[in-house]
């Protein structure tokens, strides 16, 4: 009996997810296979262009985001001071719902083992991810939100060069 | 005999436990659990293919009852919430294996089955979740149980940092004498390490928790 009861309570909430999912995931964004920001000139690989979740979060909805307001710049790690000073392109990213360091080893495992990924850095302060690229290589807007669905979470905005360092007229 | 095969089928989809804090890693990641309460102790290694789920290998001994469960261990990650400053997770866990006789329990071996689900709520600095679990495990009986906990962190760490969380978990187990009890408890969380030290204050028995991601 109890057996059934299971069955049932977990049928029900197999339901309930999936209903779930098909609506939209969250509160104050949308999903979209374009990035918020697209510095096209980076781009001259595009079979990096595989078109992974990424979010749009505007500034009238989401007021003090940091990809929208508060323009979080480049933490400036000793790793990632030293791909800089190598002459790499630096990335800042916005990143939803990174809020524990297994989040942060998550993103920095993944975007680690890329070729193109000189410095990687995740700061739970500004919850942003931190790239610098090896001299010379591109990583696209898309490739970089389709590498962090691989590690769980989601992009809201990508900045780059130096609006990334801060330094944008 | 259908409907018992779906039901198996279904309870093998399903996954597990507060001390995971993300028993889903990132994909291609491996995950090692060791848990301890006042009922059992078990260990679980667990494969991330994919950001949704994971498969894993589990051996739960239970001290109570003199038998251990050997199952395969899935994990679906069913539903993740994203929040610029907070995330929550719904999973299903479950699995399939064997029990058998530990010690002095010379029963023949059994078909063990286990599902249930957990969910969790969390910023840098408030934790909420519950998790439940119902195991068949033939003649050596079937256990429920729930839980839940809730917790805070008294500063926000920084990535690398020593995160230290504490927690108050309240659990019911039905059939036992002491049907419900409270463990306070601490995580630390540093790295790939997460480790939880309680005491469970009702029948005096120690929690001991760890996970190592790699």
């Amino acid at each position: 009996m109890k057996f059934k009861i299971l069955v049932c309570c977990l049928s029900f909430g197999t339901a309930l997810s999936l209903a779930a999912s098909a609506q939209d995931h969250d509160h104050d964004g949308h999903h979209s296979t374009e990035p918020a920001h697209e510095d096209h000139s980076a781009h001259t690989d595009h079979a990096d262009h595989d078109h992974g979740e990424m979010e749009h979060v505007s500034s009238a909805s989401t007021g003090t985001h940091p990809g929208s307001d508060a323009h979080v710049r480049l933490t400036k790690t000793e790793d990632i001071s030293a791909a800089l000073a190598q002459g790499g392109e630096p990335i800042v990213a916005d990143v939803m719902g990174v809020v524990c360091d297994f989040c942060a080893l998550a993103m920095n495992k993944i975007f680690s083992k890329r070729e193109e990924v000189a410095a990687v850095y995740v700061d739970l302060d500004t919850k942003a991810l931190n790239l610098v690229l090896t001299p010379g290589a591109t990583m696209s807007d898309e490739t970089i939100a389709e590498l962090a669905v691989q590690a769980g979470y989601r992009i809201a905005a990508v900045r780059r060069g130096d609006e990334a360092l801060g330094q944008a007229s | 005999m259908k409907a018992s095969l779906a039901g198996l089928a279904l309870l093998s989809m399903l996954v597990n436990s507060f001390a995971s804090a993300r028993p889903v890693s990132y994909t291609g990641g491996w995950t090692f659990i060791e848990e301890s309460d006042r009922q059992a102790s078990s260990a679980l290694v667990h494969y991330t293919p994919a950001p949704s789920w994971s498969i894993g290998l589990r051996t739960e001994v239970n001290r109570e009852s003199d038998f251990a469960v050997y199952s395969v261990h899935p994990t679906w990650l069913a539903k993740r919430w994203f929040g610029r400053d907070y995330q929550g997770n719904f999973y299903l866990h479950g699995g399939i294996g064997v029990a058998s006789g530990i010690n002095d329990n010379v029963l023949n071996d059994q078909t063990a089955v286990y599902g249930g689900v957990m969910a969790d709520w969390e910023t840098r600095s408030l934790f909420a979740g519950y998790r439940s679990r119902y195991l068949d495990a033939g003649h050596f009986g079937d256990q429920f149980m729930h839980a839940a906990r809730m917790g805070f962190a008294p500063y926000e760490g920084d990535s690398g940092d020593l995160h230290t969380w504490l927690m108050l978990e309240i659990d019911h187990r039905p059939e036992h004498q002491d049907p419900v009890t409270a463990t306070p408890l601490i995580r630390l969380f540093k790295g790939p390490l997460l480790l939880e030290m309680g005491y469970n204050l009702t029948v005096n028995q120690p929690l001991l928790n760890f996970t190592y991601r790699f």
